[in-house]
């Protein structure tokens, strides 16, 4: 009487009525429990995010933890959220993704498309088909022109995925950042969804590029408040303000208020005004 | 005389020390043992006598020494070739009367005056002479190349070698007199304490265990068995806690209020049991008794150990008295171990743990049933000699 | 707006239904004309949480605005609901965060310096650091934690002080900080209608002496049950207890309920009912079954308990005890209750990974028994779903694992005590001092994060009644030996639990499956 996944498959085939009409004894769904709408490939519907929830919680994010024990400032931003964003990150190495993923909250996750270079990580389907799995990617051309790069990101966050990207548009060599392509701020102009400035530093020693293994060194991701583009603002003309935000972010450090009150340090840990309401 | 005979021989020494404990090859023709004809021994003076085994035991320290696990210090105190056994009942040849062999051979039955001071003081186990006298070195029949043993058809005993064993008593359960002795010899060595825990409950382990009960009763005994059957007699022979090895340490710590510090393999015990009997002779048994015996308490090994690996730290810190408990002797209040045992046999039901019979012919499936004898439900395996006798 | 609860009975048609099976899933086939109890859908959350706790505490029930009773140089402790709740743990932001971040903005408005906050654990295990900081957010924790931000600790000999006798004499003790404020603020989150009210500050704040009057067999006896306190001896102890308390210390109570949103979007189909699943949800089901029933323990344990459910809140209350339990018990009711004509026979229950006691553990056979047959029996309002006499069904691995950080007093509560008795009458008299007096489990609550030495006793007390009022125990899928050290009968598959039950109701018992978590609230008429 063991169960085999022939029988448990002849179970549910059966019990469910496959390839028969649902019977009258069964009421209609109520839209009580909320199953929100996937959309856009088979990345993103439900089998595949149940085991990417398992695959991230269970292997890549404890791995990630254990190489570099990231540490995550302003995640307060990233909290919480009521619409969804595009995320903009400086690109030093492979390892740049784990670590934004883990800086976020479960929710923020769940709901998170990583932008994949297409010609690099998708000529092999097999390579493609792996990373959409375990990291929720979708291919993001490089070469095609801004109306075919853009079509699928908006349409993404349109359908309430939040975005995540690298402007710079590859790995920087030296560390430093390089200037933006005006991608991102086409995209957020287009889509009036903010845009939260994300900085990742260490991950150049753990892999740098044209290393294949990662090798363990502490990380530190910072997060910045979010941007909107102004009503009259250009899509260039954000993007370098989005970039001066990453590199304010690369220079900043958090004033630490150990000194006063508990009141002094609590207003000091205030998050600003929240410009999402 | 048809007989077991051990011979000494560095090659096959090496070979069965190689195969680690396995009875086929430790009893094979590559091995120390022979079955054969040999030579009867000869009787050394006018006070020995010829006794015929009926039934002779197999015990641990002779499937140590079969397998090579004994400890080669002893092998200076032994003379080769021997016939192992020398937990033997048998009948004296020259009247049919049934007697138990005391095996230790000391300064009265080597024909020495005057005695060491060990056998003047009650101990023949502790003989100091046992190079001297009538006899080849050997600290016991059934490990001396002049006396024979319980393997084979014939030995030969002193005369205050010999206990008569009364009718009462059956054969299966007077082979199991010479290790209650040993283990009424330990339970009398160590102090009485609030908790006692025996470790181990083969042989040694269950007797120890019932002369505990009997003479120096604790408020708790505690005995650590690894199988289902050894824990069902160590309860009839009067324990009052059965655990087994994984959890002695937490059950152990429960009765005694103790606190415990470490990880799940490694710990020790602040406070623990006040005395220990440590009936296996296995490195992890002991290095577990030094470590939930309590500080200033006392740990007694009864069972023999090989060269084994114990670490002295505890030992120290705690402050442990450890002793060695083997063989038997004058008890305080006169009386020998060996007479202690006989009076206490009757009422423990000793045929219970006498397990199959072997022939001698069979020695090869008698000594891997001995070597197995925790999982297959035996605790004492012997060989029956009687049908030997014409 | 979702549906009511619903008691829907089996017939051909119906699928099979959705079993936990502790970090696993089982399908079942009952028997055609077997009840399910279905919980209601989740309740609607409300949009702006903050808006509403702001509101609460500015228009509480019988006591005055919080803001008016903050003033510079008062002593103030704020109190809250330790992790035992609520089950599953919610993603961030935790309700009590909300709340507490609310209330400290005010206390730092009004300039009071002497703010201490404690994790009201009673006899619970102390959280560690990110368990704190999960459930009071990263603003509190880098702000207050560890000098002013702590677990209570009950067994502090100085840090606890006796408030009196209450009439039938029960001892009350409550931890010294809060007896010596000048203002408790208690910040509770209702999850079950066992929770809050007086029993918050009584049990949360309290210690072994004040909590040994009403955790004991004869007063678990008497509740039937705790889940409903009109009903319930050990809620009328607690009452006599917190007023007692409230005559001493000024008290503001502020209690939250949630929805019963129990899974993450990814696991959502095990909330679903089963007559909804989409092809989706059914592909789901089958490859979480084909994964949990191969993959190691440790690994499935990991994978669940990371698991964070998506509350919503659904009301938050402020103000005099009574009348906010009230209100709060009202909100619960109503996210809980399954109306249930009759009892049964037969009660089948599928055991999920989790309890109060194990979060982030392992769910030993003891708190088994106490999640089963202590709060699932329980959830009833009225007389239990199973008759006197009847049988219970449950289903859980029943393994012999233990986790030797946080429960240690459980190891050895198994492998002593339950080898002597199951009674939990004799268990009581024998055994129940010993392992609270004992030294090295005081050390281990006090120092570690180990369940006080108590805590297993009180354990299966909590299933005094059940055993008292089902003739039968059955346990599916279970180990044996394990099962059988508990007192009950273990079976491999339904099927045989409910042939090996006929002995005991007859041919054609009635069933009713109690289809939960989410959790339920079955009001039997």
């Amino acid at each position: 009487m063991t169960a085999t996944p022939w029988s448990d498959l002849d179970l549910i085939r059966r019990g469910w009525h496959w390839g028969l009409p649902r019977p009258q004894t069964w009421a209609p769904a109520a839209p009580g429990v909320p199953d929100r709408a996937s959309n856009l490939g088979w990345a993103r519907a439900e089998p595949v995010r149940s085991l990417r929830f398992l695959i991230q919680r269970g292997l890549l994010l404890p791995f990630t933890r254990l190489v570099a024990d990231p540490k995550v400032e302003g995640s307060e931003w990233v909290k919480d959220l009521e619409r969804p964003v595009i995320l903009a990150s400086n690109h030093v190495s492979h390892a740049d993704t784990h670590l934004l993923l883990y800086a976020l909250s479960q929710r923020t996750r769940e709901r998170t498309v990583v932008a994949a270079a297409a010609d690099y990580w998708y000529q092999r389907p097999w390579l493609g088909r792996a990373l959409s799995l375990g990291l929720n990617t979708f291919p993001f051309s490089r070469t095609g022109g801004p109306a075919a790069v853009l079509h699928s990101s908006s349409e993404l966050l349109k359908s309430g995925w939040n975005l995540l990207v690298f402007p710079e548009g590859t790995r920087s060599q030296d560390g430093r950042l390089q200037p933006f392509k005006p991608g991102v701020g086409h995209l957020a102009t287009e889509t009036k969804a903010p845009v939260i400035p994300v900085y990742v530093s260490g991950s150049h020693r753990i892999m740098p590029k044209g290393q294949r293994i990662p090798l363990p060194a502490p990380a530190t991701i910072k997060i910045g408040r979010p941007l909107l583009a102004g009503r009259a603002e250009g899509s260039r003309a954000f993007t370098s303000r989005i970039e001066a935000a990453v590199r304010a972010l690369s220079g900043a450090v958090r004033t630490d208020a150990s000194s006063g009150t508990w009141i002094d340090r609590w207003q000091a840990a205030a998050p600003k005004a929240r410009p999402l309401r | 005389m048809l007989a077991l005979s051990y011979v000494r021989s560095v090659p096959r020494y090496a070979i069965v020390k190689a195969a680690a404990g396995r009875g086929r090859i430790a009893t094979s023709e590559l091995s120390m043992l022979h079955l054969g004809d040999v030579p009867e021994p000869l009787l050394p003076g006018p006070q020995w006598r010829r006794v015929r085994p009926s039934l002779a035991g197999i015990c641990g320290s002779d499937t140590a020494a079969i397998t090579g696990h004994a400890s080669l210090y002893l092998d200076h105190l032994t003379s080769y070739p021997f016939v192992p056994g020398h937990e033997v009942v048998g009948v004296l040849e020259e009247d049919g009367s049934r007697v138990v062999v005391e095996p230790a051979l000391g300064c009265q039955v080597r024909g020495l005056t005057p005695p060491c001071r060990q056998c003047q003081a009650g101990w023949p186990g502790r003989c100091e002479n046992v190079t001297e006298g009538d006899l080849e070195i050997g600290l016991q029949t059934g490990y001396c190349a002049s006396t024979g043993g319980g393997w084979g058809e014939v030995l030969v005993a002193h005369e205050s070698q010999l206990h008569r064993v009364p009718e009462p008593l059956s054969d299966e359960a007077a082979v199991l007199i010479e290790p209650l002795a040993c283990c009424v010899h330990a339970a009398l060595r160590g102090a009485a304490g609030d908790t006692v825990v025996v470790v181990g409950a083969g042989t040694i382990g269950l007797l120890t265990v019932a002369a505990i009960h009997r003479l120096a009763p604790p408020r708790r005994l505690m005995v650590v068995a690894k199988y289902p059957f050894q824990r069902e007699q160590a309860l009839r022979l009067g324990a009052d806690v059965v655990v087994g090895p994984d959890e002695a340490l937490q059950r152990i710590r429960f009765q005694t209020g103790a606190r415990r510090l470490g990880g799940k393999t490694d710990s020790i015990l602040l406070g623990g049991a006040d005395v220990t009997y440590e009936c296996t002779g296995t490195a992890f048994a002991l290095n577990q008794a030094v470590r939930f015996t309590r500080a200033g308490g006392h740990l007694i090994t009864v069972g023999m150990p090989g060269a084994e690996r114990v670490d002295w730290a505890p030992i120290w810190q705690r402050e442990l008295t450890v002793s060695g408990a083997y063989a038997y002797g004058l008890e305080a209040g006169g009386r020998s171990s060996f007479d202690i045992a006989l009076e206490l046999a009757p009422e423990l039901e000793l045929e219970h743990l006498c397990g199959p019979l072997f022939p001698l012919s069979g020695y090869r499936d008698a000594i891997d049933y001995a070597l197995k004898a925790g999982p297959l439900n035996a605790v004492k395996v012997a060989f029956d000699l009687r049908d030997l006798r014409v | 707006m979702g549906r009511p609860g619903a008691v829907l009975e089996v017939d051909r048609n119906t699928p099979p239904t959705l079993f936990h099976f502790g970090e696993g899933i089982r399908l079942e086939r009952l028997p055609i004309g077997s009840r399910i109890l279905y919980p209601p859908d989740p309740l609607e959350a409300l949009g702006h949480p903050e808006r509403a706790i702001r509101r609460a505490l500015a228009h509480p029930l019988d006591d005055d605005p919080l803001k008016s009773l903050l003033r510079a140089g008062m002593k103030l402790t704020i109190a809250f609901d330790d992790l035992s709740l609520p089950l599953p743990p919610m993603a961030e932001p935790d309700v009590r965060q909300l709340v507490m971040e609310e209330v400290i903005e005010m206390a730092a408005e009004a300039g009071v310096e002497d703010i201490h906050i404690i994790a009201a654990n009673s006899l619970h295990r102390r959280m560690t650091a990110d368990e704190i900081r999960h459930i009071v957010g990263d603003r509190i924790f880098t702000t207050f934690y560890p000098e002013r931000l702590y677990n209570h600790d009950a067994e502090d000999p100085d840090g606890n002080v006796v408030v009196g006798t209450t009439a039938e004499g029960e001892e009350t003790t409550l931890s010294r900080r809060a007896a010596e404020s000048d203002l408790v603020v208690y910040v509770n989150l209702t999850l079950v209608p066992m929770d809050g009210g007086h029993k918050s500050m009584a049990t949360g704040l309290g210690s072994y002496r004040s909590v040994r009057p009403h955790h004991n067999v004869h007063t678990l006896l008497g509740s039937r049950s705790y889940m409903n306190p009109p009903d319930s001896a050990l809620h009328h102890a607690c009452n006599r207890q917190g007023r007692l308390i409230e005559d001493t210390v000024r008290v503001f109570h502020i209690e939250t309920s949630v929805n019963n949103h129990s899974f993450p979007a990814a696991a959502n189909f095990l909330q679903k009912r089963e007559t909804d699943w989409t092809l989706g949800d059914q592909a789901a089901v089958f490859t979480m079954k084909q994964i949990t029933d191969r993959t190691p323990v440790a690994l499935k344990r990991a994978a669940f308990h990371s698991m964070r459910a998506p509350y919503g809140l659904t009301g938050v209350t402020a103000g005099q005890v009574d009348a906010v339990h009230e209100r709060t018990l009202a909100a619960v009711t109503r996210q809980m209750l399954v109306e249930v004509e009759g009892q049964t026979d037969i009660v089948t229950m599928g055991l999920p990974y989790l309890g109060p006691y194990n979060v982030n553990s392992i769910l030993n056979p003891v708190l088994v028994v106490c999640l089963g047959l202590g709060y699932l029996f329980n959830l009833y309002r009225g007389r239990p779903v199973v008759r006197q006499g009847g049988v219970v069904i449950m289903e859980h691995p029943c393994r012999y694992e233990f986790d030797s950080v946080q429960h240690p007093s459980y190891i050895d509560f198994y492998d002593e005590v339950l080898a002597d008795t199951t009674d939990p009458a004799l268990i009581e008299e024998r055994y129940e001092q010993r392992f609270a007096e004992d030294p090295w489990y005081r050390q281990l609550y006090r120092n570690s994060h180990a369940y006080h030495g108590v805590h297993p006793f009180y354990a299966w007390y909590w299933a005094a009644h059940a055993l008292s009022h089902v003739a039968e125990v059955i346990v599916v899928g279970g180990e044996r030996q394990v099962v059988h050290r508990l007192g009950f009968k273990a079976a491999s598959s339904l099927e045989d639990a409910l042939e090996i039950a006929e002995q005991t109701v007859g041919r054609w018992p009635s069933i009713t499956h109690l289809r939960t978590p989410p959790l339920l609230l079955a009001s039997v008429g």
